[in-house]
């Protein structure tokens, strides 16, 4: 970390070459045609062979209103409609809010190893969904258990504890938001490894949640995860302008007019309330949020205001490909694809950023 | 790392309060989903779903009687209190534990049968060519649905994913969930799957023959010495016994042995097994794969009075021990075998 350099926005500068300021269309249409097929091809796939044709008479029906007969089992339209369609839209909503978050947060922090997880909240709703295991309540509110629930409040409440202690200190916000996190993160991880400890049969749930995946996904809990992940990254993208500030450093973006105090705080609770509500669903999903930022970054330059949309539209592809990956290797965990279909690619991508790539 | 100069000087104005901000971003959101409601945006359930019972709807209690038959439609009450609706006499069953799977077999519904959960002990030889919907990695839902079950029997206490569960009563398809945590608790399991399944005599005709075999057994060793026993589920790194009221201490002590047990998790301590210091040790679940030599290569494990004595017996069907089916009985059986064999003679 140099936090004096941090002049970022050089490097989209210095590639002078011609036709750069197309590219950010470029890559978001390519983007955007990437997450078409990946939701169709994610639709068409499954344990249970549906016919392609089938699959799309089925959609046709039920989301285009089409006057198409059913020549299909009725049990093909419960899977694509309830099963699989609700599945590929929570993938793409938790790994388009899980990139934008992990975009904020490496701006916030102008840290390029921060995540969506660094300020405690995979820690949080990990110890959140382990104490949720060993408390023998089996309610259902919209769908969710108490392990969502928990998941959800622990993953705020290690936000909220970590910025509260690191208000108090004197070293930088920055610096000692991210140390503190760590220090949280790892009392929360101790924790987690207590309630694993004594959660006997109830490990494999334990287990289960950290790993992450979107085989438990409905239409209940996409309502309710898909407008707080989806409204925070909008209020994130909304934000672009202060987090370009934010990048140039606290004295440069005050001289720009902004208020880095505030917008922090704004940006952090917005992103850590996408992460909060994207862990709650599908459990701990690593790199997306991670990788996919920097690789927006390497292609268009670190510019937020393209980075944020083209992160969301990488993340999202990324998410349902891996999940549909996963899915045709037998239900593996997605965070195992995510990680094995995002280090090469992003390793490749730094091999060929000649220009160097700092956050 | 010049970053401290440039921060110290603002201090006054602190960092802004996170809870306010959080709190308003959460609160109109909230607000506008519980505007919502969830019925609305969820889409239609099929038809059959468990949520329209009929009028005339019969609640039987779970398993607590077995006359009269009950009728469909019916309400019943699974082992995590959930009142599971079964509109009518299932046709295509789906069992998601190996324990159901022998029931369902034992109580003559096997016909009715479609689909299974991976078993490495399949019983009975019928069920072998069963499609396995369920393995220890979790549940196919969508090969349940493409199966159309309209009775799915699950295991609680984590056995079945409740995910997968959540998921499939969403569907509408009934799922009863069941575990055994005693003897008891077992028969009211078979007798619950036969209430659901439309067969309650025959589940009735089951329990009742179980339990006298268990009042039979019970008999024979109720007077004999009760060796300090140690039941062995693994010890290849940690050591691994059975929890204090559980369903393997029950039966344990049903056999006439005096269970060393733990409180609440399965792992136990060398030195707690040693102060113990069991007369037997069972090779319960580690039978397969655990010799009594190895046990006595074991470091410390030589002056335990089992090693010593040569009373390290493995348990032949380890696996009915606490497998709340049919033949959990036969599972007892193996257990007096292995600590009083000649109290079945």
């Amino acid at each position: 970390m140099s936090p004096g350099s941090a002049i970022l926005a050089t490097r989209a500068g210095s590639a002078g070459r011609s036709g750069l300021a197309r590219r950010p269309v470029a890559v978001a249409v390519a983007g955007l045609a990437l997450l078409a097929v990946a939701l169709v091809a994610g639709i068409a796939a499954g344990s249970v062979t549906i016919p392609p044709g089938d699959t799309l008479g089925i959609l046709g029906r039920r989301l285009l209103g089409l006057d198409i007969a059913p020549t299909w089992a009725a049990t093909s339209e419960t899977i694509v409609i309830d099963l699989r369609l609700p599945r590929v839209l929570t993938a793409m909503v938790v790994g388009g809010g899980l990139a934008v978050a992990g975009a904020a947060f490496q701006g916030i922090l102008r840290n390029p190893l921060a995540d969506p997880y660094v300020l405690g909240t995979a820690s949080g709703a990990a110890l959140g969904a382990a104490v949720a295991v060993l408390i023998p309540v089996r309610a259902l509110v919209l769908e969710f258990g108490l392990l969502h629930g928990l998941a959800f409040l622990g993953a705020l409440g290690a936000v909220f504890v970590v910025y509260r202690l690191s208000r108090v200190g004197a070293s930088s916000p920055m610096t000692s938001l991210l140390l503190t996190g760590y220090a949280v993160s790892s009392l929360l991880a101790a924790g987690l490894a207590m309630a694993m400890y004594l959660s006997g049969a109830g490990l494999r749930q334990i287990f289960s949640y950290l790993l992450g995946g979107f085989d438990a996904s409905s239409w209940g809990r996409l309502a309710v995860a898909a407008p707080l992940i989806a409204l925070a990254s909008l209020g994130i993208i909304l934000r672009a302008r202060a987090l370009n500030g934010m990048l140039l450093g606290e004295e440069a973006a005050s001289h720009l007019g902004v208020d880095v105090r505030r917008e922090r705080a704004i940006l952090l609770a917005l992103a850590s309330l996408a992460t909060a509500a994207a862990v709650a669903v599908s459990g701990l999903i690593g790199f997306v949020g991670l990788v996919a930022p920097h690789v927006v970054r390497l292609m268009v330059g670190p510019n937020a205001r393209v980075v944020l949309p083209l992160a969301a539209i990488l993340g999202a592809s990324l998410m349902v490909g891996a999940d549909l990956a996963a899915r045709l290797l037998g239900e593996i965990p997605v965070g195992v694809v995510t990680a094995v279909i995002g280090a090469p690619f992003f390793l490749a991508l730094l091999r060929r950023a000649r220009t160097g790539y700092e956050l | 790392m010049a970053a401290p100069l440039r921060s110290r000087a603002p201090r006054a104005r602190r960092e802004p309060r996170l809870a306010p901000i959080l709190a308003a971003l959460l609160v109109p959101l909230l607000l506008v989903l519980a505007a919502c409601g969830p019925s609305s945006v969820v889409p239609t359930p099929p038809p059959d779903a468990t949520s329209s019972t009929g009028p005339a709807t019969t609640a039987t209690p779970a398993a607590a009687t077995s006359t009269p038959a009950p009728t469909f439609p019916l309400t019943l009450t699974d082992d995590e209190g959930t009142a599971v609706a079964v509109p009518s006499k299932p046709q295509r069953i789906v069992s998601l534990t190996p324990a159901a799977t022998e029931t369902l077999f034992a109580i003559g519904a096997g016909d009715r049968v479609v689909a299974k959960v991976e078993d490495i002990a399949a019983y009975p030889p019928e069920a072998g060519d069963l499609p396995v919907v369920a393995t220890f990695e979790g549940v196919d839902v969508e090969q349940i649905v493409a199966l159309e079950a309209d009775l799915v029997v699950a295991g609680g206490l984590f056995f079945t994913p409740p995910d997968a569960i959540t998921q499939l009563r969403g569907l509408g398809i009934p799922v009863i969930v069941l575990y055994a945590e005693s003897v008891e608790q077992a028969l009211a399991g078979i007798q619950a799957i036969g209430d659901a399944a439309g067969a309650s005599e025959a589940a009735a005709t089951l329990v009742a023959s179980m339990r006298a075999d268990f009042d039979a057994i019970a008999a024979a060793t109720a007077g004999l010495d009760r060796p300090v026993t140690f039941y062995e589920l693994d010890a290849t790194s940690k050591i691994y016994t059975v929890p204090a009221g559980s369903l393997y201490a029950e039966m344990l002590e049903l056999a006439g042995a005096d269970p060393v047990t733990t409180d609440d998790s399965y792992e136990i301590s060398l030195e707690e097994l040693l102060a113990a210091d069991p007369e037997v040790i069972l090779l319960g679940d580690d039978a397969d794969y655990t010799t009594a030599a190895d046990v006595a290569a074991r470091p410390g494990w030589g002056d335990i009075t089992a090693v010593r004595e040569g009373n390290v017996i493995p348990v032949e069907d380890y696996v009915l021990v606490t497998r709340p089916g049919p033949r959990l009985a036969d599972g007892l059986r193996a257990l007096v075998e292995a600590l009083h064999p000649e109290a079945l003679d």
